[in-house]
């Protein structure tokens, strides 16, 4: 059994306590073991990277030491934790300086940054770890080929040199559950979350355009993996109605919503109810 | 026009506009202000090289490739390809005092595309360093700042049940903001943020 250190981030807990639990639920479904990881809290963000480089990189570089102690590797279902871990160990891996100055500070605690675990996304570990053969043993409830678009979220995909992470991992993995990915012109543009606390209205704006080219290449559902893109794209289309009196009703579901219900658990098990946008007629598309 | 079998596929008029007729008042649009050289500060372009992933700086050839690729360069005074270009004339002022640094979405899209292998989004970030050392930041950017230096997160749990609800811990297991506060506290975000304490 795959044991990992689960870096759940500040803002899945507090605004996705559905996402959280549909991830432990897919993860006990493939023997995962996810262990919450102690005496953590907040990535920082790319805010934080913006006005304090050696605040962000001592924070998570002391994420990282505290799994280089135990010897398994992070996960986590954020996008911008993921980030700002891949970053700051792809930074200490080719910074020798850097990580000498960041393990004196470090020490005071006891911890070292090796470099030997390293930082994932969830739906990484569900690609190499489990892979697509053994997940699709285990589809009980295959969809039937709805349309799904993929909003996999700008820190999951690039830089590619330092997230190493291929768009095609999650297609397969919308794919294995009998979905169809519905391709669509904007799929590498960004949520707009990170420009909210500067500009408001261009935040909406690239909501707008994401949904937009999403519904006119035809989806009929989105998924995200991240809990800010998953506020720009499902709870945003609220906001949407008010600002641009437009009507999206575009249901968008964490990936694990999504590969739960397929492996036969059921919509309270993944916290159905808990998005913003109704995500029920999702049901209607499940096989038996 | 007509096509060889005398089908009619479109219809072309030349409309003479206004414009023409009209006195031209400035300069054209497509010269910008001269760069006053004295105000040059030939060093920044050595001090961006720097810092992290700054060194591909002077690889840029200005292409505009980043520009092309920038999701929202159409509503930037200076573009990309236009800030890479003042950082290695030394528009030091200019490039740290523009709001074009603040705004960027941070989604790699320009890096991505550099030809030349220029990392634009993650000199930008250092950019942005450079201006918070001189405490020029987006005043919700200093709030987040200060969520994070007294709460050490940027969302605190209120509503657990519905943690509850999906059979989760009602507060976040290992969950310990000591740290992170502790960090902050000695490092940029402090002198940013901690003021009014």
């Amino acid at each position: 059994m795959p044991v990992y250190n689960l870096y759940i981030g500040c803002s899945v807990p507090v605004n996705y306590p559905n996402y959280e639990a549909a991830m432990h639920r897919v993860a006990q479904a493939f023997d995962m073991e996810l262990l919450y990881m102690e005496g953590v809290a907040c990535c920082g963000s790319p805010n934080l990277r913006a006005i304090d480089h050696m605040g962000w990189v001592t924070v998570n570089a002391r994420t990282l030491a505290i799994a280089d102690k135990n010897g398994h590797d992070i996960v986590t279902p954020c996008n911008g934790c993921f980030g700002s871990l891949k970053d700051v160990y792809h930074l200490l891996k080719h910074d020798d300086k850097l990580r000498n100055k960041i393990n004196q500070v470090l020490k005071k605690e006891g911890l070292e940054f090796k470099g030997t675990t390293t930082p994932r996304h969830f739906v990484e570990t569900l690609y190499n770890d489990i892979g697509i053969e053994e997940i699709e043993r285990k589809i009980t409830k295959p969809l039937d080929g709805v349309g799904i678009a993929i909003h996999y979220g700008c820190h999951l995909l690039r830089p590619v040199d330092v997230t190493e992470f291929k768009p095609e991992y999650l297609k397969e993995l919308v794919e294995v559950t009998g979905a169809t990915v519905v391709e669509y012109p904007l799929w590498k543009q960004c949520c707009g979350a990170t420009v909210l606390p500067v500009d408001e209205s261009l935040g909406i704006r690239l909501a707008r355009d994401k949904l937009k080219s999403m519904k006119e290449a035809g989806a009929v559902f989105a998924t995200v993996v991240c809990p800010a893109c998953g506020n720009q794209l499902d709870l945003q289309q609220l906001g949407l109605k008010e600002s641009y009196g437009e009507e999206y009703s575009l249901p968008v579901l964490l990936y694990p919503q999504i590969l739960g219900l397929a492996i036969g658990l059921d919509e309270q098990a993944v916290g159905l109810s808990m998005n913003r946008v109704p995500a029920n007629p999702i049901l209607s598309h499940l096989g038996s | 026009m007509r096509t060889a079998t005398g089908e009619v596929i479109c219809r072309m008029h030349v409309v003479y506009t206004m414009a023409e007729t009209e006195e031209r008042t400035g300069p054209p649009v497509t010269l910008i202000d001269p760069i006053d050289m004295s105000k040059l500060d030939t060093k920044f372009r050595e001090e961006i090289k720097s810092m992290p992933n700054g060194e591909e700086l002077s690889a840029c050839f200005a292409c505009s490739t980043c520009t092309a690729a920038c999701p929202i360069a159409n509503i930037w005074k200076y573009k990309p390809h236009q800030l890479i270009r003042m950082m290695l004339l030394g528009m030091r002022e200019e490039v740290l005092m523009s709001n074009e640094i603040w705004l960027c979405l941070t989604c790699y899209q320009c890096q991505e595309r550099c030809p030349q292998k220029v990392r634009v989004t993650d000199i930008f970030f250092d950019c942005k360093n450079l201006a918070a050392e001189q405490g020029k930041v987006p005043p919700k950017v200093v709030a987040l700042a200060k969520e994070l230096l007294t709460k050490g997160q940027l969302y605190s749990v209120t509503a657990d049940w519905e943690r509850e609800d999906m059979g989760l811990e009602p507060a976040v297991p290992g969950l310990s903001v000591e740290a992170v506060k502790t960090i902050l506290g000695s490092t940029r975000t402090k002198r940013l943020a901690g003021g009014e304490e």
